[in-house]
């Protein structure tokens, strides 16, 4: 490009001062030929600015946010989402008065209810005094017995008598601290004789037993009375 | 014709609730510059599917790379940026081995003095319109691109300079080396 067309295309450009641009507009009324170059130019600017616009699609912006769309989630994420997004709960006072009502129906239900389902039985212990225990009537009003015995040398201590066929291996007591064997079980109401089973071979009876009666070998066994 | 810069902090609020991952925002954003960026790459790549396409791209780049938005700059100078660039990329692809290589350095044009030639007659605006949209589409990519953003968005050269990354001399001269080439080609097809 020659001077004269950088001329033309600063013109273009608005990019002449003043003084620039009268000695120009002057030098295009003296020149045709320059006129000519800068009217082609001015003519090509001109049409450019006329073309038409293009409007994007009416589905444009909808294209384009689908694509800006998270990836979906799987089952057990949308599962744990759901139980675990906080929630707001619209109530009214009616509906509130209207579960104040149902709850209070059902403490009072519950109240009225439950108490006939507890029988209060004293707990008669082997060797001490009886300790009150609850259970349930449908148990055929069986009293809750517990045996004791301290014997802090021994592996295994059992209590066999009419109640469990005199089989040492049906029950056996648990030792706790001091060599304090407990054991803990449902009798009905009646008399029971027994004897401890120490480490499966040494038959004693109950050292404190209130009563006791003959067992037929020549020691004694321990008497229980079990009443309601 | 330049966009319009509606309320700096109208848009900034726009792009803030975006970056929450507020569709509705975005989507505002979208239908704002929609029509400049379809326009931008219609003019550059000549075919109206294409352009939408590389429009959708340009927004859903836009997005993703929304974090990196600097506030002081024009939202719509950033999207520019990458609208040329993808359109760059697409032609780069369409034309393998021909690369968008820098043509400043060339001299492609004829030499010839065509402004002593004079219409034998008057083309229709249509057709003119027409013509130009082709004869665009024949300049030399990186020309064309300037000559799109100078003539066609309405842009000044600082604001080209700031989306392309190229100094404002050299855009100057790629425009006028376009507005050469396209002021002969309407001449020669007026003479037809």
């Amino acid at each position: 490009m020659d001077e004269r067309d950088i001329l033309i295309q600063r013109f273009l450009d608005d990019d002449l001062t003043p003084k620039e641009r009268a000695a120009f507009l002057q030098a295009v009324d003296a020149d045709p030929l320059l006129r000519r170059r800068w009217l082609n130019l001015e003519l090509v600017v001109a049409e450019t600015a006329q073309l038409p616009r293009l409007a994007p699609s009416s589905r444009f912006v909808a294209q384009v946010l689908t694509q800006l769309a998270p990836a979906p989630i799987s089952p057990w994420a949308r599962l744990r989402a759901a139980l675990t997004v906080p929630r707001t709960l619209e109530w009214n006072l009616a509906g509130a008065m209207a579960m104040v009502c149902v709850a209070v129906v059902a403490v009072v239900g519950l109240l009225r209810l439950a108490p006939d389902r507890i029988v209060e039985v004293p707990v008669p212990v082997a060797g001490s005094q009886a300790q009150t225990a609850s259970l349930a009537p449908g148990q055929g009003a069986k009293v809750f017995v517990r045996f004791m015995l301290l014997q802090p040398g021994a592996r295994s201590v059992s209590v066999a008598g009419d109640f469990n066929g005199w089989d040492p291996g049906q029950t056996k007591l648990e030792q706790s601290e001091g060599g304090v064997w407990t054991a803990m079980i449902a009798l009905k109401p009646g008399r029971y004789q027994y004897m401890f089973v120490i480490d499966g071979k040494q038959w004693i009876p109950d050292p404190l037993a209130i009563d006791g009666a003959g067992d037929g070998f020549g020691a004694q066994n321990a008497v229980l009375d079990v009443a309601i | 014709m330049p966009i319009e810069h509606r309320g700096s902090s109208d848009e900034a609020k726009l792009i803030a609730r975006s970056l929450a991952q507020d569709p509705d925002a975005f989507g505002q954003l979208v239908e704002r510059y929609a029509t400049v960026i379809v326009n931008l790459a219609y003019r550059m790549v000549g075919d109206r599917t294409e352009a939408e396409d590389l429009a959708q791209e340009t927004f859903v780049a836009a997005f993703k790379s929304l974090p990196a938005f600097r506030a002081e700059s024009k939202f719509s100078t950033w999207l520019y940026r990458i609208a040329a660039n993808k359109c760059k990329d697409w032609l780069r692809a369409k034309r393998p081995g021909q690369a968008v290589h820098d043509v400043d350095g060339e001299d492609v044009l004829d030499d010839r003095v065509v402004e002593e030639r004079t219409p034998e007659r008057l083309l229709s605006q249509q057709q003119v319109a027409e013509q130009l949209g082709g004869a665009i589409q024949r300049l030399p990519p990186l020309y064309r691109e300037a000559f799109v953003l100078k003539h066609v968005e309405g842009l000044s050269y600082e604001e080209m300079q700031e989306i392309l990354g190229v100094k404002t001399d050299t855009l100057k001269m790629r425009v006028y080396k376009g507005r050469l080439q396209l002021s002969r080609e309407l001449a020669e097809l007026k003479e037809v």
